[in-house]
């Protein structure tokens, strides 16, 4: 038998199968409650360790050496640049503006003509109270 | 709701330990899967059911290992793939024991080397499938009537499995490869093989006509 005789022949032997095995490659086999069975086989088991925590031990061991070495870092820099007192000043800043801001306001308050728009007003209560909070809990219940 | 994406679904059962949508993963694979155990088991549905729930307890287990490289139908089928590797180990051994014991009880006066042993057991393996029950399943429906499980009795293990992933799963060979392991020219070997003989035993029976 030549290589083109060889050939033809396996073509129409892959049309055959394809033409017989076709039928059973259609076939869908229903579900007859198998994915309730396997789902309570699951149901007794520990939910599987999240993949961040699957890593191996070695690994974990090193992320928490790191971790301490950025903490340790951390807080010798914030004692030699004396952090506390930048972090004192900052907060003196941030209140005494504050403070300063909200005495003006209190003082031309009554000068102050707001503009509110209703339907604007509306549209951002409708946000807060409705929207916002069915979100949350739609994304919250399908994490869940 | 819409259907969500498979690395949507695992990423939630990986991360949240989300059961629902593993269950959402579970009833869409759970008819590939359980055709190709089907196909393997040459149509015991009993164990190709117990083969395929412990695929998916499997998958579930080991979900945080899949990276993503592959699609999550490939990795789920290299799982099946294993586990029926193993049932067929664990089945072969089981005869090589059941087979030492009795020629233990009767003491033959002739013994069988140890590989006969074994190869004979391969083959009471084998034979086990093709006197099961369920073997002269027909596909319902086809108007050919072939007598599939038959068919595929005649061919190895190896072959029947690229065979069955490529003709009934529709895997193309790079897959499949990933599915077995095998490098891709045995794979195509296996096909070709497979094919030959599938082709030969319908040919016998007419179907080319």
């Amino acid at each position: 038998m030549t290589d083109k005789d060889n050939l033809q022949t396996t073509f129409s032997d892959d049309r055959l199968l394809e033409h017989l095995f076709g039928e059973a490659a259609r076939q869908e086999i229903a579900d007859n409650g198998f994915s309730d069975r396997v789902m309570q086989r699951i149901a007794g088991m520990e939910a599987p360790a999240p993949s961040m925590v699957s890593c191996n031990a070695a690994t974990q061991r090193l992320t928490r050496l790191w971790t301490l070495f950025c903490v340790a870092v951390g807080a010798l820099l914030f004692y030699f640049v004396n952090g506390w007192e930048m972090l004192k000043g900052s907060l003196h800043v941030l209140f005494s503006s504050v403070a300063t801001s909200l005495e003006v306001f209190l003082t031309t308050a009554p000068t102050v003509e707001l503009r509110l728009n209703p339907v604007a007003v509306l549209l951002l209560l409708v946000f807060l109270l409705v929207v916002l909070p069915y979100q949350t809990y739609r994304r919250l219940s399908e994490a869940l | 709701m819409a259907e969500k994406s498979d690395i949507e679904l695992v990423t939630r059962v990986a991360v949240m330990g989300n059961k629902q949508a593993f269950d959402q993963l579970v009833r869409k694979y759970q008819s590939p899967v359980r055709r190709f155990f089907l196909n393997l088991t040459l149509g015991d549905g009993q164990l190709s059911d117990d083969l395929a729930q412990d695929t998916f307890i499997k998958a579930y287990l080991n979900i945080g290992k899949f990276r993503g490289l592959s699609s999550f139908s490939t990795w789920l089928f290299r799982i099946a793939y294993n586990v029926h590797y193993d049932y067929r180990r664990k089945m072969r051994n089981e005869v090589v024991k059941m087979r030492n014991e009795e020629l233990e009880m009767r003491n033959d006066d002739c013994p069988t080397s140890a590989d006969g042993s074994a190869a004979s057991a391969y083959g009471s393996a084998d034979a086990a499938f093709s006197s099961n029950p369920h073997s002269s399943f027909l596909i319902p429906h086809s108007s050919f009537k072939i007598d599939f499980y038959q068919a595929l009795s005649l061919l190895k293990e190896e072959e029947r499995t690229c065979v069955t992933l490529q003709l009934i799963d529709g895997q193309p060979i790079d897959k499949i490869s990933n599915i077995t392991g095998m490098p891709q020219n045995t794979v195509k070997s296996h096909l070709r093989r497979g094919k030959e003989k599938l082709a030969d035993y319908l040919k016998r029976n007419g179907y080319d006509r």
